[in-house]
């Protein structure tokens, strides 16, 4: 049990990571489509 | 265990950085340039959507240190040492979004907070926070280049000074022609090759030193204190100085403010929500690795804990993952150098030559042509402070109070009309005098002093968590809440908090703000009327209202 605690604890931020990683590059596309879309500047 | 680190040959480091300033330079030569584009060099567009955003705020936010400090925390504290590292620090970019709000509802066209402060104080508020800024940035970027030659010089036969140099004339050349554009669209692709590698490099330590199976087993290497999640050492000697120190970093650094003026204002919420979850998990992962080290009992080769991360990954990993962590740091490093070369360049266009020299009627290609000298001159300036190796800490403990020292000052002016330029300018020079009293041990720490300067402090906790819940929940309760801290405070720490000096000085610096501040503005009759910002703070691409105004006239 303690086990599972341990690597929960340690192994939950690189999940996060991930979530977070594909989340930004998810906006990050859809902000490229839009400004695409309507002939903008990204930044 | 290793008892040296993995050394790379001179020529696989050396394609390693041409790799990584290579490629970053060519996807800034992506962006469509405008050669008279002074608003787009300093903020961009003003409409960074979340995606860019939230990367470039998290990218700005992790620099090289905070790898080694979160590994470092894990590894003197234990369980909860990563998380008094990386939890805080991530708080506080979530902190900064209330008052971000208010920030660009004031001067929905400003480059820098200073432009804001200027419009509404005038020039000796703006140069305090100007100056604040400046020395910051320079001794950030003077810190992102050591991290740079030390990480050369520690993984491959290359001198710390290359590894300088290399980063400095790196980072510059990519960002000396679009500026704050550049360093946002890069900061992007740094931040997914960081995320990623901080995704495989986490679980790839822990499985190849054993698994969490081996950490359990060893779990009697750590103290009764280090094994406890509610660690109260943890606590007061990492979180709450750390804590108290980044909400003052928060304010008043202009790398944050930069950002908060370029997204857009639709997406401030979850642009912040975004970097802080971002920026924890990020950090706080990699601290793991420092309490992995921990409970095997790993001494950091040359006591140098800054060698914990590199020597655990060198150790029980292949040499690739010692090139995806040179690439790790080398990515944070850089991102936040462009933006404080950005920052400074913004400060000196706008607060500087656009509110002080040129007083509103700034020639936008005379601020670019100052923009890109002073990006050359802090490079250089980056590089030499750099390769002295000096000791900075006296000057980043007096630029750390600089900014305690504002933080109440600039978010009173955004909200009540009645503080005057005096109380600000007398809040930040009497708060610092005092800090600097306490934190250089200057006066003895005992008897009634003490006390007196704990009740400082005390009310300098209470103001901490009076604006956080302000922030978030209205006036009501964020006096609440101000009263509340500084009652427990000061009931758990007179006759205690003298034993943490860090935490002392600094709860003192913005205690002593708060009060002058406080007192000078009641005494004064002034109003401010703060639809006056939004008419002072200018677009420098487009002519002033008032020059607009002199064109109509000519017309008619």
């Amino acid at each position: 049990m303690q086990t599972i605690i341990l690597g929960s604890y340690i192994l939950v931020w690189p999940a996060i990571t991930l979530g977070m990683l594909g989340l930004i590059s998810y906006a990050v596309v859809r902000d490229y489509r839009e400004a695409r879309r309507t002939n903008a500047d990204m930044v | 265990m290793n008892s040296e680190l993995f050394q790379f040959s001179t020529i696989t480091v050396l394609l390693l950085m041409v790799a990584f300033y290579g490629g970053t330079y060519l996807l800034s030569t992506r962006l469509k340039q405008n050669d008279g584009d002074a608003d787009g060099f300093m903020v961009a567009n003003q409409r960074i959507g979340l995606g860019m955003g939230a990367a470039s705020m998290t990218a700005t936010w992790i620099w090289a240190a905070s790898f080694y400090a979160a590994a470092t925390s894990g590894y003197t504290y234990g369980v909860s040492g990563p998380l008094h590292y990386g939890f805080w620090g991530a708080l506080m970019i979530l902190f900064i979004y209330p008052f971000g709000r208010r920030f660009r509802e004031l001067a929905p066209n400003a480059h820098t907070l200073g432009e804001l402060i200027h419009a509404r104080h005038g020039a000796s508020s703006q140069l305090i926070l100007a100056l604040s800024n400046l020395l910051g940035s320079i001794i950030s970027l003077m810190v992102n280049l050591t991290a740079a030659g030390a990480l050369v010089s520690v993984l491959s036969p290359l001198s710390f000074q290359a590894g300088i140099v290399i980063a400095g004339l790196g980072v510059l050349s990519y960002t000396l022609y679009s500026g704050f554009r550049a360093s946002v669209f890069t900061d992007f692709a740094q931040l997914i090759a960081m995320m990623a590698i901080a995704v495989v490099i986490i679980p790839a330590v822990l499985f190849a030193m054993g698994g969490p199976a081996v950490m359990v087993d060893n779990l009697s290497n750590l103290t009764a204190e280090q094994a406890n999640i509610f660690s109260r050492e943890a606590f007061l000697h990492q979180g709450a100085p750390y804590f108290v120190a980044v909400l003052a970093y928060a304010i008043g650094n202009q790398t944050i403010s930069q950002r908060l003026f370029a997204v857009d204002e639709s997406h401030i919420k979850p642009t912040f929500i975004t970097a802080t979850i971002s920026y924890g998990a990020i950090v706080i992962g990699l601290g793991m690795i420092g309490l992995m080290a921990l409970t095997l009992g790993v001494e950091p080769i040359n006591g140098n804990m800054n060698n914990l991360i590199p020597q655990m990954v060198s150790s029980y990993l292949p040499p690739f993952f010692i090139g995806l962590f040179f690439i790790l740091v080398i990515g944070s490093l850089s991102s936040t150098a462009d933006s404080d070369l950005s920052a400074l360049s913004a400060i000196m266009m706008a607060d500087v030559y656009g509110k002080n020299i040129a007083k509103n009627n700034a020639d936008p290609k005379k601020m670019l042509l100052i923009g890109r000298m002073t990006m050359i001159v802090a490079t250089v300036l980056g590089i030499i402070l750099a390769s002295f190796s000096l000791d900075i800490l006296v000057m980043l403990v007096f630029v750390g109070a600089l900014w305690g020292a504002v933080v109440f000052p600039v978010i009173a002016s955004c909200f009540w009309d009645r503080v005057t330029n005096k109380a600000f300018t007398w809040a930040v020079l009497s708060a610092l005098a005092v800090f600097c009293l306490v934190r250089f041990d200057l006066l003895p720490m005992t008897g009634v002093l003490a006390i007196g300067v704990e009740l400082l402090a005390s009310i300098g906790a209470g103001v901490v968590g009076g604006l956080m819940v302000f922030g978030f929940l209205g006036k009501r309760l964020g006096v609440a809440a101000f009263f509340i801290a500084a009652v427990v405070v000061a009931w758990i720490g007179v006759g205690t908090l003298r034993e943490y000096t860090v935490l002392l000085s600094s709860l003192t610096a913005y205690g002593v703000s708060t009060l002058v501040c406080t007192v000078i503005s009641l005494a004064s009759n002034e109003r401010f009327d703060f639809d006056l910002i939004q008419e002072r703070v200018v677009e420098y691409n487009k002519p002033a209202a008032d020059e607009l105004k002199g064109e109509t006239v000519a017309a008619r």
